[in-house]
């Protein structure tokens, strides 16, 4: 009798355990583990993403998306390349260049921000006035692709880079607003922001690139040639997910701005909200209010590729077909990308 | 003769009035800690209000200490976190770098073999080696804890191998003539008169752990006092800056202060000369 019982109970369980181990091996059939690779920590910057993540978007689209976060010294396109994230939202336009220039199997699948998110930064009462007046002024710009845009800028007026005192910028905006230094670089949606909350309204000049004829896409969306190649539908539904997420933020701003700071509690609410609304402004910059989010404008692209050719930032001319494939975001019906 | 007072004291008992004594001294070292710490705030406070010091410079404590307020859960999590990863790789780091000084002591052709390379190993800046650690072992855990175990296992290496070297032939050769084993060589004459230069470099080894957790969670990462600092400092939230900053140092003051607690219950000797 008691032999029977535990037979029977012993019996119930193993099959009990069984189902359960066929339900999650079918889970898994389903999902697809895939990650996303970041530029920096989680902010107002990546909020679509982080939207799409916590309505399930792309879980319904058969995705189990990670969202790593990135940090100072983390190229996404090194990661991406080597597999260790199958998606990465790398630097910008240059950024791929350089990573294709060097020969790393990336591909660029869509382009975040249409327009230069910088700009650089004067005292409206100060002694600059044009980029002339740059000559023998101190200026601090980030190393890291900022640095092409002040030159391609300067050359543009026909001034000399050595004329200029040019120095990395540090992390802190403090020594331009103490008057240190003469220009600063800044985004839009972070230094600016610091910048205008210390200083009185509409005491800054700002020097847009655009205006000087160079444009500056950045924040590209990236997978690695293999990715492109052997998963154009996870590709797809990757980029379907994300873009609804980011809809969905932009059409209500105070609950992506939640999600983000679900993920990074110590962010600083206001500055968030604010940078969210750059950020859609960079979004839809551009051919982006025709064509839609995440758009690969060629022009763009070209008129970058060869700007930087012409500064020799890149050794040799690249194929931009290759580097930029716009065949995944175009598969996208019109209606779903636009906002 | 006096050089054999660490081996026979280790095997004596602890004398029970010496500790409640050095307890009762601790507790004022406390009370006197508190007040301290207390006179460092009230100045802090007093001089940022006192000299009208604008906040992105130096913001008051009490607009630090709201910043930690606002959200205590995100600072417990990255204290927590950090605090995990400096542990672990300082116990790996710790273990391993005895390990290696008594193997480099025992064995010569592989001191001379392998040291050199632990040496070129410290050459190369933490900063180069990380983005190649995220590559191997992903925004894990165990990835700051091995760039904390980089950081610590070193020092504790050299200074194990150093403290060994220190001691005197002719105790060997006595306790050798009393027909004692390696083994016990080791654990009753080597290892003790080794502690307190192993201490010195534990007691490095606990800062340089935490440096190395906090320096990996630059290679992306969620929680951890080092994320927290990243994210405050280039987002300019100065409050939050502070806040980071002073959790680190609470974490860093107290890893310390729990090793050279350690080192003065096992190294009582020294504490007594």
């Amino acid at each position: 009798m008691l032999t029977r019982r535990i037979l029977l109970a012993a019996l119930a369980a193993a099959f009990a355990a069984g189902s359960a181990v066929g339900t999650r091996a079918a889970d898994a059939q389903e999902l697809t583990k895939a990650s996303l690779r970041l530029k920096w920590l989680p902010q107002a910057q990546f909020a679509g993403f982080y939207v799409a993540v916590a309505k399930g978007y792309y879980k319904a689209e058969g995705i189990d998306l990670t969202i790593n976060p990135g940090g100072p010294n983390l190229l996404a396109e090194n990661l991406v390349a080597t597999g260790s994230d199958t998606f990465g939202l790398s630097g910008g336009t240059d950024s791929v260049f350089a990573a294709r220039d060097k020969g790393l199997p990336i591909v660029c699948i869509g382009v975040s921000h249409q327009i230069t998110p910088f700009v650089f930064v004067t005292r409206k009462d100060g002694p600059v006035k044009t980029i002339q007046d740059f000559k023998g002024k101190t200026v601090t710009t980030w190393f890291t692709g900022a640095n092409h845009v002040l030159n391609g800028m300067l050359a543009k007026e026909g001034v000399k880079s050595d004329e200029v005192k040019i120095q990395p910028q540090q992390v802190s905006v403090t020594p331009f607003i103490d008057g240190q230094i003469d220009v600063v670089t800044a985004t839009y949606y972070n230094e600016l922001y610091t910048i205008q909350s210390r200083m009185p309204k509409d005491s800054l000049k700002l020097f847009v690139s655009e205006d000087y004829g160079i444009t500056f896409p950045r924040d590209t969306l990236i997978v690695s040639e293999e990715t492109a190649k052997t998963k154009p539908d996870l590709v797809k539904a990757f980029l379907r997910a994300s873009i609804k997420g980011w809809k969905d933020a932009f059409a209500d701003p105070k609950g992506a701005v939640d999600t983000v700071m679900a993920a990074a509690p110590t962010l600083d609410r206001a500055h968030q909200e604010y940078m969210l609304g750059e950020i859609k402004r960079l979004m839809t910059a551009g051919k982006a209010a025709q064509e839609g989010l995440f758009w690969i404008d060629a022009d763009a692209i070209k008129t970058t590729h060869d700007f930087f050719l012409q500064y020799k930032v890149l050794s040799k001319p690249l194929d931009l077909k290759a580097a930029y494939d716009s065949s995944f975001i175009s598969a996208l019906p019109a209606a779903d990308r636009k906002l | 003769m006096s050089r054999l007072v660490p081996a026979q004291r280790l095997l004596a008992s602890y004398p029970c009035k010496a500790l409640s004594a050095m307890s009762a001294g601790r507790v004022g070292g406390f009370a006197r800690l508190m007040l301290g710490l207390v006179f460092a705030a009230i100045v802090w406070e007093g001089a940022v209000l006192l000299f009208g010091i604008k906040p992105y410079y130096l913001p008051r404590l009490g607009a630090v200490m709201g910043a930690v307020l606002l959200t205590p859960e995100a600072y417990i999590h990255g204290f927590l976190r950090t605090l995990a990863e400096t542990l672990i790789g300082f116990v790996a780091g710790a273990s391993f770098g005895v390990v290696m000084g008594i193997v480099f002591f025992r064995a010569r052709t592989l001191r001379e073999l392998i040291l050199p390379i632990f040496v070129v190993s410290q050459t190369i800046p933490v900063i180069a080696f990380g983005a190649l650690v995220v590559l191997w072992f992903g925004n894990t855990l165990l990835a700051k804890a091995v760039i904390a175990f980089y950081l610590t296992f070193f020092p504790v290496t050299v200074n194990t191998l150093l403290g060994l070297g220190s001691v005197d032939h002719r105790q060997a050769a006595l306790l050798r003539s009393f027909g004692a084993s390696d083994r016990q060589l080791l654990f009753r004459l080597q290892l003790p008169t080794a502690l307190p230069q192993i201490f010195v470099a534990l007691r490095l080894a606990s800062s340089l752990s935490l440096v190395g957790a906090i320096v990996g969670e630059w290679f992306g990462d969620t929680t951890g006092v080092g994320v927290m600092l990243l994210q405050a400092m280039f987002t300019e939230n100065v409050p939050a800056m502070w806040a980071a900053l002073l959790a680190a140092a609470l974490l860093g003051t107290g890893f310390y202060a729990v090793v050279a607690a350690v080192e003065r219950q096992l190294v009582f000797w020294r504490a007594e000369q």
